[in-house]
Formats: C-alpha cells, sequence, structure tokens
C-alpha cells in the first residue's frame, strides 16, 4: 500500500513522507510509534468505486456534464472556487442518478 | 410609459404580519412583564396550533439538531431562545404575506424553495465562519429576493416585459430587471426592509446580495451571495433565475473559509432541506401538540 499522507509523531516529526510503499515490517515499525492511523491512496478500483460520476455510462455522464454546464452562467471564465464548485455538484448529480433521492 | 417607482411599488405593499399578528403581540408584552417565563411565552405561541405545529416540527428537525425530542413549545423556546423564536415567526409572515402573488410568471412554491434553502445555506455558512446570530442569516437568506415579490404583486406586466428580454437576449434576470426597469429586485428588497426597520446589515446582506464588494456590510452579502451561489447550483427552486448566476470570488476570500467545507455544507443542505420546507411551506397535519 502507498501513503497518501505524511505519517508525523506526536512531536510533528515525519516518519514516512507521503507516496512511499508501506511493507508489513514498517507497519510493524510505525504501531510501535504509537501511530494508530494513516491515510493510503486508493487503488484504482477502489477510486471509480468512489467515484460516482465513474460508476455512470460515458455518455451519460457527458449528458449529465453539458446539462449542468449548460445551467451555469458563463463556465467557461470559472475561477478556482467556482470550478470547484462545478465539480461539486457534477458528482452530487451523478450520485442522484444512481441513487435517487426520495420525492 | 415610464416603469413604476420603487417607493410607490413598496408603499403600496401593506405591511401586515398575518396570523401570527396576534401571538407576535402576545410575546411582546410578555416580555414587558415583570412576571414573564418560558411558559408565558409558551402560552401565547400555543394559542395558534398552526404556528405551534410548525416551530415544534422545525425544533425537532436537523436544523437545529437536538439530541432530544421536544414535546413542548416552552421547551423549543428555552432551547432556541425568544430572538431566534420572534425570527422565525416573522419570516413565516413574510411568507403569509405574499399568498396572494400570482402564480403564472415565477411559481411560488419554487421561489420559497429556493428562497428557504439560501436562507438554511446562509445560516449554515454562518457558523461555519463562526459569525454572531447565525439565524439573522437564515432571514437575509429567506427574503434575499423578496423585491421580486413586490415586482410581482405591484408591477405584473412589467415583470412580464422583463421575462421577454430576459429570453429573447439571454440575459441574466437581473440585467433584464435593469434594462427594462432602470433598477433591479435587490433595490427593491431594500427599500421594503428599510420600510419595515429591519436592521440595516440584514438590509445590506439582501440589497447587494449579487454584488457583496459593493456592500457597507461586505461579509453580510458575501454570506448570503454565495449561499443564493450554491443553492442555484444545486437547482434547489427558483425565483425566476434559469442561470446559475455568477460567483463573486473576492466574497469567498472574504469569508476566508477552505473549499473543502463546500462538500460538507452542500451535504448538510440537502440533509437538511427537506426539513425547513415542511416546517415552512407545508399546512401541518396534526395541529398543536
Amino acid at each position: 500500500m502507498v501513503v497518501a499522507r505524511d505519517v508525523k509523531n506526536i512531536d510533528g516529526m515525519l516518519l514516512v513522507p507521503s507516496g512511499c510503499e508501506l511493507s508489513e515490517r514498517q507497519i510493524g515499525v510505525l504501531q510501535a510509534w504509537g501511530v494508530t492511523e494513516l491515510e493510503i491512496e486508493a487503488s484504482e478500483e477502489q477510486a471509480k468505486a468512489r467515484d460516482p460520476l465513474a460508476q455512470l455510462p460515458p455518455d451519460v455522464a457527458a449528458k449529465l456534464t453539458a446539462e449542468l454546464r449548460a445551467r451555469f452562467w458563463k463556465p467557461d471564465d470559472f475561477g478556482p472556487v467556482p470550478a470547484e464548485i462545478f465539480k461539486l455538484m457534477l458528482l452530487r448529480q451523478a450520485r442522484r442518478v444512481l441513487n435517487p433521492p426520495r420525492p | 410609459m415610464n416603469p413604476p417607482s420603487i417607493k410607490a411599488m413598496v408603499q403600496a405593499v401593506p405591511r401586515s404580519l398575518g396570523s401570527y399578528a396576534p401571538v407576535l403581540q402576545e410575546i411582546e408584552q410578555a416580555l414587558q412583564s415583570p412576571q414573564c417565563n418560558l411558559n408565558t411565552i409558551g402560552d401565547a405561541i400555543q394559542k395558534d396550533p398552526d404556528l405551534t405545529a410548525r416551530l415544534l416540527r422545525l425544533a425537532n428537525s436537523p436544523f437545529f439538531g437536538f439530541a432530544n425530542r421536544l414535546s413542548t413549545v416552552a421547551e423549543a423556546v428555552s432551547l432556541l431562545g425568544i430572538q431566534q423564536i420572534q425570527d422565525m415567526i416573522v419570516a413565516s409572515s413574510v411568507l403569509e404575506q405574499f399568498k396572494g402573488v400570482p402564480d403564472n410568471l415565477v411559481n411560488k412554491h419554487s421561489f420559497w424553495q429556493h428562497s428557504l434553502a439560501v436562507g438554511l445555506t446562509a445560516r449554515l455558512l454562518a457558523m461555519e465562519r463562526r459569525l454572531p446570530k447565525p439565524d439573522k442569516f437564515f432571514v437575509a437568506g429567506l427574503l434575499h429576493d423578496v423585491g421580486r415579490l413586490v415586482l410581482l404583486s405591484q408591477a405584473e406586466k412589467w415583470v412580464r416585459a422583463v421575462f421577454e428580454v430576459y429570453q429573447r437576449e439571454k440575459i441574466l434576470l437581473r440585467e433584464a430587471e435593469k434594462k427594462v426597469l432602470g433598477y433591479d429586485h435587490q433595490e427593491i428588497a431594500a427599500e421594503l426592509l428599510q420600510s419595515w426597520s429591519y436592521p440595516p446589515t440584514l438590509v445590506q446582506a439582501v440589497a447587494f446580495h449579487h454584488t457583496p464588494s459593493l456592500s457597507v456590510a461586505r461579509l453580510d452579502a458575501a454570506v448570503v451571495h454565495i449561499a443564493d451561489h450554491l443553492v442555484n447550483a444545486m437547482g434547489i427552486g427558483s425565483s425566476g433565475e434559469q442561470f446559475v448566476p455568477p460567483l463573486d470570488e473576492k466574497a469567498w476570500a472574504l469569508l476566508d473559509l477552505n473549499p473543502d467545507i463546500l462538500a460538507r455544507l452542500v451535504e448538510a443542505v440537502d440533509e437538511q432541506i427537506l426539513a425547513v420546507e415542511e416546517a415552512f411551506l407545508k399546512k401541518p397535519a396534526g395541529g398543536a401538540s
């Protein structure tokens, strides 16, 4: 497994930088250092399972994206925050297609 | 023919607190009495079964998120506070006030769905930013587009002209208002809320919700602006605008919040909106408890 975020001890000292591959032995060492949890990178399948847009057939995902773009005013002029909001809304729409909200 | 003046339209809107006026009056009187306690306030509210049911429904919803179920109005008053209860009653009364507005140009249910969602989102944003009195932002959000209701109730044929320009020129609805009338719904709302003696920061938040950087209460206006943008993006109801209006990134910067909170915020709105809609828009089924 690959570490997704720097692992530090209680004093903030870096133990394992993000991106490092962890072995069973290293996990044991980290436990000895008092590390009880760490973030690991998801595998491609896990990432896909978490991304609702990736679970939709490509034509449905493309239609959803186009419909949402048409609702936003000047989507080509988006700065970082509107772009983040657009991304959030697209994921929300995809989740709603996969699990429709109760009427 | 010239469009009606903002002042003339606002003066023609009757100020009435609708069926809640006697309750509000009784609360005011009770507050002035040295013997006032939570039960007296609770009793005053309980005289109106519809209001009692609405308040209890809202108090027991995820909007407030209390761990235990509240069964009496006195409990609700003690946990929410009198100011908050009064704000909620006044907010409900505005919904009543514009009941008679025609539905043909803007669907009123959809209008209030949008307004309630903006109120809810503004309150959540204010809580996230740890601003004092987050419920003030609920009221500001709820009333942010009230200028459009004034227009619909006082100058329907001018609204029709606005929509014609809006559809023909494919511009933002606010721009169409400016083009046809020379002013927009923000300016009408400002005049209305001022005439109702609403607090100046609340008036500013409503009056500049599309242009928060121009407000003297920029932070208040920024909260409502971002809430309005998010709710339009989520597509919860509509006050007539079909586009998601642009976001002023300076307003977001002013709030000094990490964009990571947006996902949590959207989730919380989705979780709470039904309860808020039920409390304000649906007729209580069981009456008072």
